[in-house]
């Protein structure tokens, strides 16, 4: 929450992709995510009045994309939701959501991916298909995918692995566990 | 499970406070206050006419005869009855001093005047002393209006038709006045007596006689006034008696009062769509808790029973502070409104207005809870795991929806009763539902628009997402366009209304009604006075007809009321004219003028519209009585009368024969460039002294000024009934501020900025507003036009001020609200917001 800037730093700083986090305001912030940062949540945070398809087009949209929305419908073909575009989110399941989500935070081609426990709110089948789309994902577009887990499964697919407790780095590893 | 069960559960969960409540309490709150006070108001001048009721009419019982004195017969009745006699007559009169002639309400009365209460003068000095004059020339009072308007000061002369009077003082106060009724000039008083050389009151002249009687203490009313009218009503008697004092007052004071009330409910019916909104909000809270509740074994209607006592239980407390503001209100401003008013007033607590205030609160909460609460029943234990109240129907059981539709009709019946005019009480409410309904509709169509523009722009992401969050899942359309929407629609009715009379009458009517009317042209003067204005360049037109004054007695041989019922032409006496030869710009729609020397039995031409209202037919017979004569006639034909152009029109017209030996005077209209207007008002009064000039242009101003004030308090309670919109629409926002704050949160996750995310609230509020004031406008024009159309009978045109304000005001009103709320969400980090949703 901190590296995407939606926490505010108590102490010290943040720089992520080179920038100083903390040093700027909300609307800094907003831009600096709108051209680097896609973000997936646990509870998948989709906006409740925008369809699956206006859920992606709109950070594509805020960066100023003509063809948004074609970008988008391709975002949704990626993560199999073609004939999802027009429902809302209450109109579909969590591991729909979620991949909604996903195509979301990778339409913008985003520097950085940053999944906080994308797979804590889903059945176990939902959230391997999650997984392996992340992953996916991160190999096309060549995005960093920063992903909060407490799966140790999950984390051995990772290249570095910082395990943190109560708030503090306990040790990092600079190669893959596996 | 017993009530007792669902008693204690309500109870425990009402522990709670009333978090959530606060719009709910304050919709039911001002609705009921504004009935309760306007209500209050009403019962404390009805109470204070009642106390006053014989100082007001100036004595225990009046009797008032038109266009004469009482005769003999009539004095001896009265005589033989009365403790006391006082006579008064009352006419219009040019005051003239010099140059200046000013038209004035004479009041001319006897020694025995007043016979209750007293005439307050400055200087001070008794009535009698002030009237009795100086120098040998009679006294006379004034209005210090009046006294402004001459230029004059107490001591100088000033002549009434051919009499020279002296002013002796100012009249502050008349005890009488009040009961008047509406005059088109300041009042002057004088002693009878002295008009005898004024030429004023002449056979023919436009006069009438009043003659207040005080009666001993155990005299009844009720039959006294039976035994007058059955005495004497066919010579034209007019009954009134201090059981009500003022009855123009009280008729108008009962009309505004019902009016108000009935915006008022208006105001209610905009509050139920908050307390309904507030109810709904609360439930889906509760949600969890009634799931719970079900899991462990609470059945629907202990469930519903739990949520109907919490609901019942605020609705009392709304209700109760709205009683005690409704009536506290008018309590604690009572001097100043006394002071104000010009009846008398008593404030106090009265308990009718305020049970009439209860019920209708108490009936609006049901109809606007029963929905919300019936739903309770769907909630299941299953949605303790996942929301099973997604699909559910939109309509309660039948059962629920029966019981709504019961209330509504006790409401409207409760309404019909209380305010004593059902036509206009079920106008208003088909009025209020068929704007709920249209708005409703407005909403579903806003709703739907907004989801067939949404794709359409794309680009345009601001936009977009506020078409997205108004075509969305969750309806915010409804329930502000409803909230603002009905009280829009009021004041765009009122704006209209009040806009299309003020231009009938100071705009149209101007350049289609005449300069003047003169009235009491006697027939040695008619000549002379036509002569005067023909040749004259400035005068387009001049009608003159002769006038008399004569009361319907009989339709067909029997009492008219028993033909034509109340019809306002029976009320009183009206003017009758006699023309031998059909007149320019008479229009006859049925049957034939009679021959120019006719002479034959007496023939009627009768007004067309009002015959139909009557249900008269051509060759119907009608007994008139004029001065005391009745005369019979034949109804020959039905003509056009256009009582819109303030020109002449008599309802009652017939041949010269049967009326031209009365005693009677001529009336005459004259068209003439503004400009010219003093030099004929100069030249005819000072000729013929005892003609009465009435300028339009006043009478018009006179008017305006009346309608001045009845539209003011008609603002006021389409204003009452805005401000309980503006608090929905603020409840609707408040509902909606948790919904919006994660919505910024996740556009600033995605990278919008605070800018355009408030651009987007403001667009979305804006959006919303501008389509429920159009629908409002809409609405209220389609009632304005109504209204002017059905009930005015006159033309309309839309106000376009009034219309801009209306939409100007409603995307104000909600963009301000919308905003205020959105505010503090732009100023939240994401996360806070974020996580509360995990």
């Amino acid at each position: 929450m901190l590296m995407g800037g939606l926490e505010q730093a108590s102490s010290g700083q943040v720089r992520a992709l080179g920038r100083n986090l903390t040093t700027m305001d909300e609307d800094q912030l907003a831009r600096f995510r709108r051209g680097n940062m896609g973000i997936v949540f646990q509870s998948f945070h989709l906006i409740p009045t925008m369809t699956a398809l206006e859920n992606v087009a709109t950070p594509l949209e805020l960066a100023g994309h003509k063809d948004a929305f074609d970008r988008a419908m391709e975002e949704l073909q990626t993560v199999g939701l073609e004939s999802r575009a027009d429902h809302y989110p209450s109109q579909m399941s969590g591991g729909e959501q979620q991949r909604v989500a996903l195509a979301r935070a990778s339409a913008p081609r985003p520097k950085i991916l940053l999944a906080d426990e994308p797979t804590g709110n889903l059945d176990g089948t939902n959230g391997a298909a999650i997984i392996d789309l992340l992953f996916g994902l991160r190999d096309r577009h060549g995005a960093t995918l920063v992903l909060v887990t407490h799966a140790p499964d999950l984390a051995s697919r990772c290249d570095r692995v910082v395990h943190l407790r109560d708030g503090r780095i306990e040790d990092a590893s600079q190669e893959a566990v596996a | 499970m017993s009530l007792r069960i669902a008693a204690r559960l309500a109870r425990r969960e009402l522990r709670g406070g009333l978090k959530g409540f606060r719009i709910f309490l304050a919709c039911l709150t001002l609705g009921v206050a504004a009935i309760a006070a306007v209500g209050s108001v009403r019962a404390g001048i009805e109470a204070g006419l009642a106390r006053e009721g014989a100082a007001l009419l100036g004595g225990d019982a009046e009797m008032e005869f038109t266009y004469r004195f009482a005769s003999e017969d009539e004095r001896d009745w009265m005589a033989a009855r009365a403790v006391a006699v006082s006579e008064v007559s009352d006419f219009r009169s040019m005051a003239t001093r010099g140059d200046t002639r000013m038209l004035t309400q004479v009041k001319s009365v006897d020694d025995a005047y007043p016979l209750v209460g007293a005439v307050t003068l400055d200087p001070a000095m008794e009535l009698g002393a002030a009237l009795a004059g100086q120098d040998g020339l009679p006294g006379a009072v004034m209005d210090p209006l009046l006294i402004a308007q001459m230029g004059i000061e107490i001591g100088d002369r000033f002549r009434l038709g051919t009499q020279d009077f002296v002013l002796t003082a100012a009249l502050e106060r008349e005890p009488d006045g009040a009961a008047d009724g509406f005059a088109l000039g300041p009042r002057t008083m004088v002693r009878t007596a002295d008009l005898a050389a004024s030429g004023l009151l002449a056979p023919g002249t436009l006069y009438s006689s009043k003659y207040r009687l005080a009666l001993p203490p155990e005299t009844e009313l009720g039959p006294l006034k039976r035994q007058a009218m059955q005495q004497f009503e066919d010579s034209g008697l007019r009954w009134r008696d201090a059981r009500n004092g003022a009855p123009g007052i009280k008729t108008f004071v009962d009309r505004i009062g019902a009016f108000l009330i009935l915006v008022g409910l208006s105001g209610l019916a905009v509050g139920g769509v908050g307390v309904s909104a507030a109810v709904r909000a609360y439930l889906a809270g509760k949600t969890g808790v009634i799931a719970t509740l079900r899991s462990l074994g609470a059945d629907q209607r202990t469930i519903f029973q739990i949520y109907f006592l919490q609901i019942g239980a605020l609705s009392v407390l709304g209700i109760a502070l709205g009683l005690l503001l409704g009536a506290g209100v008018p309590l604690a401003a009572g001097p100043l409104l006394a002071a104000q008013l010009p009846v008398p007033a008593d404030f106090t607590v009265f308990p009718a207005p305020l049970i009439e205030a209860a019920i209708y609160g108490a009936l609006t909460a049901l109809i606007f809870t029963l929905w919300p609460l019936a739903r309770t029943g769907e909630v299941r234990a299953a949605t303790l795991f996942r929301d099973a109240m997604a699909g559910a129907r939109i309509l309660p059981p039948l059962r629920y929806v029966l019981i709504t539709l019961g209330l509504t009709v006790a409401l409207i019946g409760a309404a019909i009763l209380f305010s004593g005019t059902w036509r206009l009480t079920l106008w208003t409410a088909g009025g209020i539902l068929l704007s709920l309904v249209a708005l409703a509709l407005a909403a579903r169509a806003i709703r739907k628009l907004a989801r067939v523009g949404t794709p359409l722009a794309r680009g345009h992401a601001a936009l977009r997402w506020a078409l997205a969050a108004i075509g969305g899942m969750r309806d915010e359309a409804t329930p502000v366009v409803l909230s603002l929407g009905l009280g829009l629609t009021v004041l765009a009715a009122v704006g209209q209304i009040d806009g299309n009379l003020r231009g009938a009458i100071a705009r149209d009517l101007p350049d289609k009604a005449p300069s003047f009317f003169f009235v009491d042209i006697q027939k040695d003067q008619i000549d002379g006075f036509l002569a005067r204005l023909d040749g004259d360049t400035s005068v387009s037109r001049v009608e003159h007809a002769p006038m008399l004054r004569g009361v319907i007695t009989r339709i067909n041989d029997q009492p008219a009321r028993d033909v034509a019922g109340d019809h306002w032409v029976l009320r009183g006496d009206r003017g009758v004219t006699y023309a031998a030869t059909q007149p320019e710009n008479t229009k006859l729609v049925a049957g034939d003028w009679w021959p120019r020397d006719y002479s034959g039995a007496p023939l009627i031409s009768f007004a067309a519209e009002e015959a139909e209202e009557m249900g008269l037919h051509l060759g119907d017979t009608m007994t008139l009585n004029i001065l005391g004569r009745d005369i019979t006639g034949t109804i020959a034909s039905f003509r056009e009368v256009d009582f819109s152009t303030a020109g002449m029109g008599f309802v009652l017209a017939m041949n010269e024969a049967a009326l031209a030996g009365a005693p009677h005077s001529f009336i005459a209209t004259v068209y003439a460039e503004e400009t010219a207007e003093p030099a004929i008002l100069r030249d005819l009064t000072g000729a013929y002294p005892n003609i009465t000039a009435i300028r339009v242009r006043d009478a018009i101003d006179r008017v305006s000024q009346m309608l001045d004030g009845i539209a003011a308090a008609t603002s006021w309670a389409a204003a009452a009934t805005l401000l309980t919109g503006f608090l929905v629409l603020i409840g609707a926002a408040a509902a909606g501020a948790p919904e919006r704050r994660y919505e910024a949160a996740v556009l600033k996750t995605l990278g919008a900025t605070r800018a355009k995310i408030l651009g987007s609230f403001a667009l979305r509020a804006a959006l919303l507003g501008a389509a429920a004031a159009l629908v409002a406008l809409a609405a209220g024009v389609a009632g304005g036009w109504a209204v002017m159309h059905f009930v005015m009978e006159t033309g309309f045109e839309v106000i376009w001020t009034s219309a801009l304000g209306i939409v100007l005001g409603g995307v104000a009103a909600t963009v301000l609200a919308g905003i205020g709320f959105a505010w503090q969400a732009l100023n939240m980090r994401p996360v806070e917001t974020l996580r509360a949703r995990e």
